[in-house]
């Protein structure tokens, strides 16, 4: 019998030192620091749960930051999903455009978050953008909806920058339904199932498990979400557009206050897990029960 | 048995490469490195004031310099010269590394970064508290030894730019420019409206209600960004506002903006984006409000003198525009005069220290000046630099800003350059809250105050 001990051991090797380099040491540090007062220049002075209890009872900032970043994690899990879900489900049945639009529906995902943001605030500018000037046209000639920094339309107009364009959700579904037998679809037919139900009774139960990969990873990616708020409304008008991410860069730059950077870090962090077990659980990811 | 086998491999691998990453670490601490602020100029940086043929024989020193001053910058064409005029010159000596950054805000973040792990590049511009951040870790070298050692550069800079930048005695950066801002107009639009520039506030707004009633819109203003070209307004409305405003004005890092001055310029600011600004004005960048006044579709817009070389450029502005813009100093005979922060030296040995030291003598001394003067329409810091007959034929107007700050007697710094780097971020969240009626001008006077106090 082949020895596979050495073998294995050599090949773990190169990932565990990355995670250990990249992730492992970063994250004792981010944790470490995230109970001290740490400001670049000083030594982290050890200060306990002070921060934390900071965060949560007299931080009206982190809090408005952690609602926006929730509204804007279930938005991206339900409804981004399901227009991602459902386009994939219209392009399956190959009609004659379904490559080009499947092609179409791909291009605002391989543009960078700093050049869609640029993009969408020439868009939506109040004195040249493209929508107010289509609004002219219809006349109404003052027609000068300032979208980014007016209350009532800024988290909308953040809000619309990311969640239509669902082009790897629809992707990662296509390739599941593609792996779908056909003999369960012909059986389906023989018995005069319609097309609506196929998908409905056959098609979506057995995507349980990609979908439930695609809302782990459009939920996780508000986590990180801070390129588009950047350059659009930079968090505003007063907050009403800041998530945990920019609120994090905010007080670590802008405040030079790491310490409690860090510490609104780590409940991103927690966060995170937490939003990924309760995926796991409710769509049983791994489970082959359909 | 094979579970015991990979948790003691798994185990001893990490442990060995947390201890490499730990030791990388902690070794960027190199044998002739000592501690920055203890440096003081060596023999052969002494020597360096005059010609020397030894060091030429030498390798040269590298040095680390990060510039924003690239691409479409203002000071692009200056930086560029100022690095080509250094190498003709001292290049056998130093090699200056220069990485371009592309903008003022990513260099800020990266020199923040890079201040955490120590590990900041030889020579820093020390803007939006920069400074404050390598003083308070001891990560630059003061210039009080190099200066005491040639006079000559101490008086090419001068007593006021110096004094600008010291703290407890230690002069920590060098100022390269002096800002002198007022605004410029639009001449046309001022005769059609029936106006001249302001001498009180309240004729400033009388006159942006005549241009309203010509027809024009009276102000390149925006509030994105770090909100300019709007703050100059407001900083010269508290600037002119009497003795406690420019007092104010003059105070670096103002802990409490819940004052009658603030209060009531927040108030006039309000008022001039509600009514007299473009209908983008409220979250726009400085390149919309440039834009709008170089297009005409806008009266004034305050800003420095580096803005002249736009006017007559027609990829900005329309052919012939430079001929229809005037200056003039804000009401009340008042202008925003302040030297910028300058460069840093945080050299970490003392070659790399003297090197770093030279550089920043070039950029800042008579024939750095000159160069950023003739090629950047910068104001020199020192009065031995004065613009050549032909850059005052190129850009007349240049010359009328130089008299209009002289003749100019209330002199007040801009909020750029007083407040912490979090106020001066904040700007662009409380402008909407204000002109959307979230808040009044007391309120955003006490969320400054607040603001300012979490900074660390």
């Amino acid at each position: 019998m082949i020895n596979y001990k050495g073998y294995i051991t050599l090949f773990l090797v190169p990932t565990i030192a990355l995670f250990m380099l990249v992730y492992a040491v970063s994250l004792v540090i981010l944790f470490g620091t995230s109970f001290t007062e740490w400001s670049t220049g000083l030594k982290p002075m050890f200060v306990g749960f002070r921060n934390y209890i900071q965060m949560f009872s007299d931080d009206a900032s982190f809090k408005e930051g952690f609602w926006n970043t929730t509204v804007w994690v279930l938005l991206q899990s339900t409804v981004h999903v399901l227009i991602g879900v459902v386009f994939a489900i219209i392009l399956n049945m190959k009609e004659f455009y379904w490559k080009f639009a499947r092609t179409v529906f791909m291009f605002p995902n391989i543009i960078s978050g700093a050049a869609v943001g640029m993009l969408f605030l020439c868009m939506l500018n109040p004195n040249f953008g493209a929508v107010n000037s289509i609004a002219r046209l219809f006349g109404h000639s003052d027609y000068a909806q300032n979208w980014f920094m007016d209350y009532a339309t800024a988290f909308l107009s953040v809000t619309m920058t990311w969640l239509p364009y669902a082009a790897v959700v629809t992707i990662l579904i296509l390739a599941e339904i593609a792996a779908i037998p056909d003999s369960l679809f012909e059986s389906a037919r023989i018995d005069g199932a319609s097309e609506l139900k196929i998908n409905l009774f056959i098609v979506i139960p057995m995507l349980r498990n990609i979908i439930g990969t695609c809302v782990i990873l459009a939920g996780t990616s508000m986590l990180q979400k801070m390129d588009i708020i950047m350059m659009t409304t930079g968090g505003g008008p007063g907050n009403t557009t800041l998530n945990l991410p920019m609120y994090i860069y905010k007080t670590a730059m802008m405040e030079n206050n790491f310490g409690y950077s860090n510490s609104v870090g780590v409940f991103l962090i927690g966060f995170g897990i937490v939003f990924v077990l309760l995926a796991r659980y409710l769509f049983r990811i791994g489970s082959s029960e359909v | 048995m094979n579970k015991t086998f990979y948790k003691t491999s798994s185990t001893i691998a990490g442990v060995l490469m947390l201890l490499a990453s730990v030791t990388a670490c902690g070794s960027n601490s190199s044998s002739g490195s000592s501690a920055p602020s203890s440096g003081s100029p060596s023999a052969s940086a002494t020597a360096s004031a005059q010609p020397s043929n030894q060091a030429a024989a030498k390798a040269p020193v590298k040095i680390k310099y990060l510039t924003f001053r690239v691409g479409t910058h203002a000071s692009a064409k200056l930086e560029a010269e100022q690095i080509k005029q250094f190498n003709e010159k001292y290049g056998k000596e130093i090699e200056v590394q220069v990485e371009e950054i592309p903008s003022d805000s990513a260099y800020e973040d990266k020199i923040k970064i890079l201040a955490a792990s120590g590990d900041i590049p030889d020579v820093v511009m020390g803007k939006n508290g920069i400074n404050d951040i390598l003083i308070k870790g001891n990560l630059a070298t003061p210039f009080n030894d190099y200066l005491s050692q040639d006079p000559e550069w101490a008086k090419e800079i001068g007593d006021e730019a110096l004094a600008a930048n010291t703290r407890d005695g230690k002069v920590w950066s060098i100022s390269d420019q002096k800002q002198t801002v007022g605004y410029f107009y639009n001449k046309e639009m001022f005769d059609k409206a029936g106006i001249k520039p302001a001498q009180t506030w309240d004729e400033f707004m009388s006159n942006n209600e005549k241009l309203k009633s010509a027809g024009f819109v009276p102000l390149a203003l925006m509030t994105g960004e770090n909100a300019w070209t709007t703050n100059l307004i407001l900083a010269s409305i508290v600037g002119t506002s009497g003795e406690a405003g420019n007092k104010f004005m003059n105070t670096l890092h103002p802990s409490d903006f819940n004052t009658p001055e603030m209060i009531d310029a927040l108030g006039k600011v309000k008022t001039m984006l509600e009514k007299y600004t473009t209908k983008d004005a409220i979250g726009a960048g400085y390149a919309n409000a440039a834009n709008n006044f170089c297009q005409a579709k806008a009266a004034i817009i305050a800003n420095g003198p580096w803005m002249i070389g736009d006017f007559s450029d027609t990829t900005k502005c329309a052919a012939g525009f430079d001929q229809k813009v005037g200056i003039a100093a804000f009401p009340g005979n008042g202008m925003i005069s302040s030297y910028e922060v300058g460069y840093m030296n945080g050299g970490k040995t003392q070659e790399t220290r003297d090197a770093a030291e030279k550089f920043i003598r070039f950029k800042t001394g008579l024939e750095g000046q000159r160069i950023a003067l003739e090629f950047g329409n910068v104001v020199p810091v020192s009065d031995q630099v004065q613009p050549s007959d032909e850059l005052k034929q190129k850009y007349p107007l240049l010359v009328e800003s130089i008299q209009v700050g002289n003749q100019s007697q209330v002199h007040y710094g801009s909020f750029d350059s007083i407040v912490y780097p979090n106020v001066s971020d904040a700007w662009k969240l409380l402008y909407p809250e204000l002109v959307y009626n979230k808040s009044t001008a007391e309120e955003i006077a006490k969320k400054l105050s607040e603001i300012a106090a979490k900074n660390k």
